[in-house]
């Protein structure tokens, strides 16, 4: 059997081991008072009684602002980032199906270069969860797409690895783990969102007219995303005759998203709100019938005016999410 | 990394070598793509686009206006409608531009053989179906009957008009040309129909149960075209759309360019009507 659980008086020396393998990051709250995954000097600074960043981790693999190429005398290059290896610890499920399906989009075909890069220097630490009243996520994927994961347990965690990254790590840290469970997992009851019907986005629900006179198009749903990557592409020139692409985070929010020369597609907020509906809970080309809503209740709880896109798929009549 | 896949990130360089002024504010640009990038270029299919970069301006996807030439050259036509067409428009000849591409879906050149074909198109949509047409007369044989209807808002609006009637004369092709509107100053240079593209359509007579329709103009105008050509008896399935978003990328992920669930730079540009029927936005 292997050695596994980890007890909470050799917490802080885990994590000091985890260092060894690069940058930690973890979940700490910042000096303005919220959560935000940013670097770890001390395992002190970790706060484990988390619910949720206000930003996903996705700003490390997806950073707001980016150079990808630059130019010279009209010649583009690619640009290249010095990416250190960052350990991110104390990720929860839903971001971590965030992070799945991110790679699903950036890493299929033709990855793109700048994600690839950062993706491979990247190491996740899972640590599970208490729902509080913003969650519905599905629960765990099977298995969850980290190289470690720490399930809570009684006075401690248990240690899974789940990647050869992750065994080595398991292995550089085995003398602080055990053979004895450190106490009972919690089981967690989840409900999740699962793929809805495209054409919902046009049906009479009265709920689309709320949404649209209520919502202000802060963006504010979607930055906080962990699935949301619409990105824009800008191009700044220099003095000296060069200069670089930017590619930074959108906001299908924004009226400025579906502009095209002399029109705009989705002009009205309606038309926008129903464009995030789609793409969040019936996905596009390649990832069509798939839902990119991870359940991390982010959108639900930093809307200014408590628009709360699921209303739409639950049944009125009952009152439990439609199947 | 593969050279390809590298290069649908990174553009290849291409020197502007001519400018043509076709009107006011829409010019011909004739690039010259580096000669690693002629074996990705030639693979173009009318239809499909490419992300043109404008140094210190940024990209923008442009839909040939014709198959490369032989010695690999590319035209562009281009409107000044932007802050990057406004740089292109200002660039030298020599000027070192960037490709990227070729995205997208094209025409189904050979669903198409042996059947007649009705080119529609409005204003600045002749740029994209001018590839298509090149196509067709150049392998004239292959097709039936080759039809374009250009419809543009006045006569001097009206992109390669010399060049599409000496293509008309020489037989092979049936041209209408229609102005929404023409000035009293024009009157004598220049003969064609006065009238909306709609109504020169539905006084044509033409084999609707064979023909593919290949459309692309302003957003109001494929919806009446639609319309009639199905009036007339040709089938969603082949009346082909070459529709115009905002592509950032080009390769499925900005999200920019959705129409529906699909994205027009991987899904289309071209895409059939009978696609889009349950996509109310897309048109």
């Amino acid at each position: 059997m292997d050695k596994k659980y980890l007890k909470n008086g050799q917490f802080s020396e885990f994590i000091e081991t985890l260092r060894l393998f690069g940058d930690l990051h973890g979940p700490t709250m910042s000096d303005t008072g919220v959560f935000a995954f940013s670097p770890v000097s001390d395992p002190s600074q970790l706060r484990l009684d988390y619910q949720r960043t206000q930003i996903p981790p996705k700003k490390y693999l997806l950073p707001f602002r980016e150079e990808i190429l630059s130019y010279r005398e009209g010649n583009y290059r690619q640009s290249h980032h010095h990416t250190p290896e960052i350990i991110l610890f104390g990720v929860h499920p839903c971001d971590l199906d965030g992070i799945a399906y991110l790679d699903r989009v950036f890493l299929g075909d033709s990855p793109d270069p700048c994600y690839a890069g950062r993706r491979a220097r990247l190491t996740l630490v899972g640590l599970s969860c208490v729902p509080d009243d913003f969650c519905f996520c599905s629960g765990l994927a099977e298995p969850p797409t980290c190289d470690l994961f720490l399930t809570l347990q009684g006075d401690g965690f248990k240690v899974d690895a789940l990647s050869a990254r992750g065994k080595e790590i398991a292995q550089a840290a085995k003398d602080l783990l055990s053979l004895e469970a450190t106490g009972a997992t919690v089981p967690l009851q989840r409900t999740g969102i699962t793929a809805q019907d495209p054409q919902l986005r046009f049906s009479d629900n009265p709920l689309w007219d709320k949404f649209a006179t209520t919502c202000v198009s802060c963006g504010a749903c979607s930055v906080c995303c962990p699935t949301c990557y619409c990105f824009d592409v800008r191009e700044y020139p220099s003095l000296d005759g060069g200069g670089i692409r930017l590619r930074e985070w959108d906001n299908c929010l924004f009226v400025t998203h579906g502009e095209v020369a002399g029109a705009n597609f989705r002009g009205s907020r309606l038309e926008r709100l129903r464009y995030r509906f789609l793409h969040k809970y019936c996905g596009f080309t390649p990832l069509q019938g798939m839902t990119s809503c991870v359940g991390c209740g982010r959108c639900k709880e930093v809307c200014p005016v408590d628009i709360d896109l699921r209303e739409l798929t639950v049944n009125p009549d009952q009152g439990t999410e439609s199947p | 990394m593969t050279t390809q896949n590298s290069h649908m990130h990174t553009p290849f360089a291409a020197t502007l070598l001519e400018r043509r002024d076709l009107s006011a504010d829409t010019a011909l640009f004739r690039v010259a793509p580096e000669e690693s990038a002629l074996r990705t270029l030639c693979s173009f299919v009318p239809g499909q686009f490419v992300q043109l970069s404008v140094p210190g301006g940024g990209e923008v996807p442009i839909s040939p206006a014709d198959l490369p030439a032989a010695d690999g050259t590319l035209e562009l036509c281009v409107r000044r409608a932007g802050h990057v067409t406004e740089v292109l428009h200002q660039a030298a000849t020599g000027a070192t531009l960037g490709l990227r591409g070729p995205f997208g879906t094209g025409f189904p050149l050979e669903e198409m053989a042996g059947r007649p074909v009705l080119l529609l198109a409005g204003g600045l949509g002749i740029a994209p179906l001018r590839s298509l047409l090149m196509h067709l007369l150049r392998n004239r044989n292959d097709f039936e009957e080759v039809t374009l209807m250009y419809g543009a808002r006045q006569p001097k609006l009206m992109l390669f008009r010399e060049e599409l009637a000496a293509l008309a004369a020489k037989g092979g092709l049936r041209l209408f040309l229609t102005v929404d509107f023409a000035p009293e100053e024009s009157a004598g240079t220049f003969s064609c129909a006065v009238g909306l593209l709609p109504d020169l359509l539905k006084g044509f007579r033409f084999d609707a149960e064979r023909t593919y329709a290949a459309v692309c103009g302003p957003p109001p105008l494929y919806r009446c075209l639609i319309g009639e050509l199905q009036k007339a008896g040709v089938e969603a399935e082949r009346i082909l759309l070459s529709l115009e978003r905002r592509m950032r990328c080009g390769i499925g992920r900005c999200c920019h360019c959705a129409i529906g669930q699909k994205l027009c730079c991987v899904d289309g540009p071209v895409f059939r009507a009978s696609e889009l029927r349950q996509i109310p936005e897309a048109l």
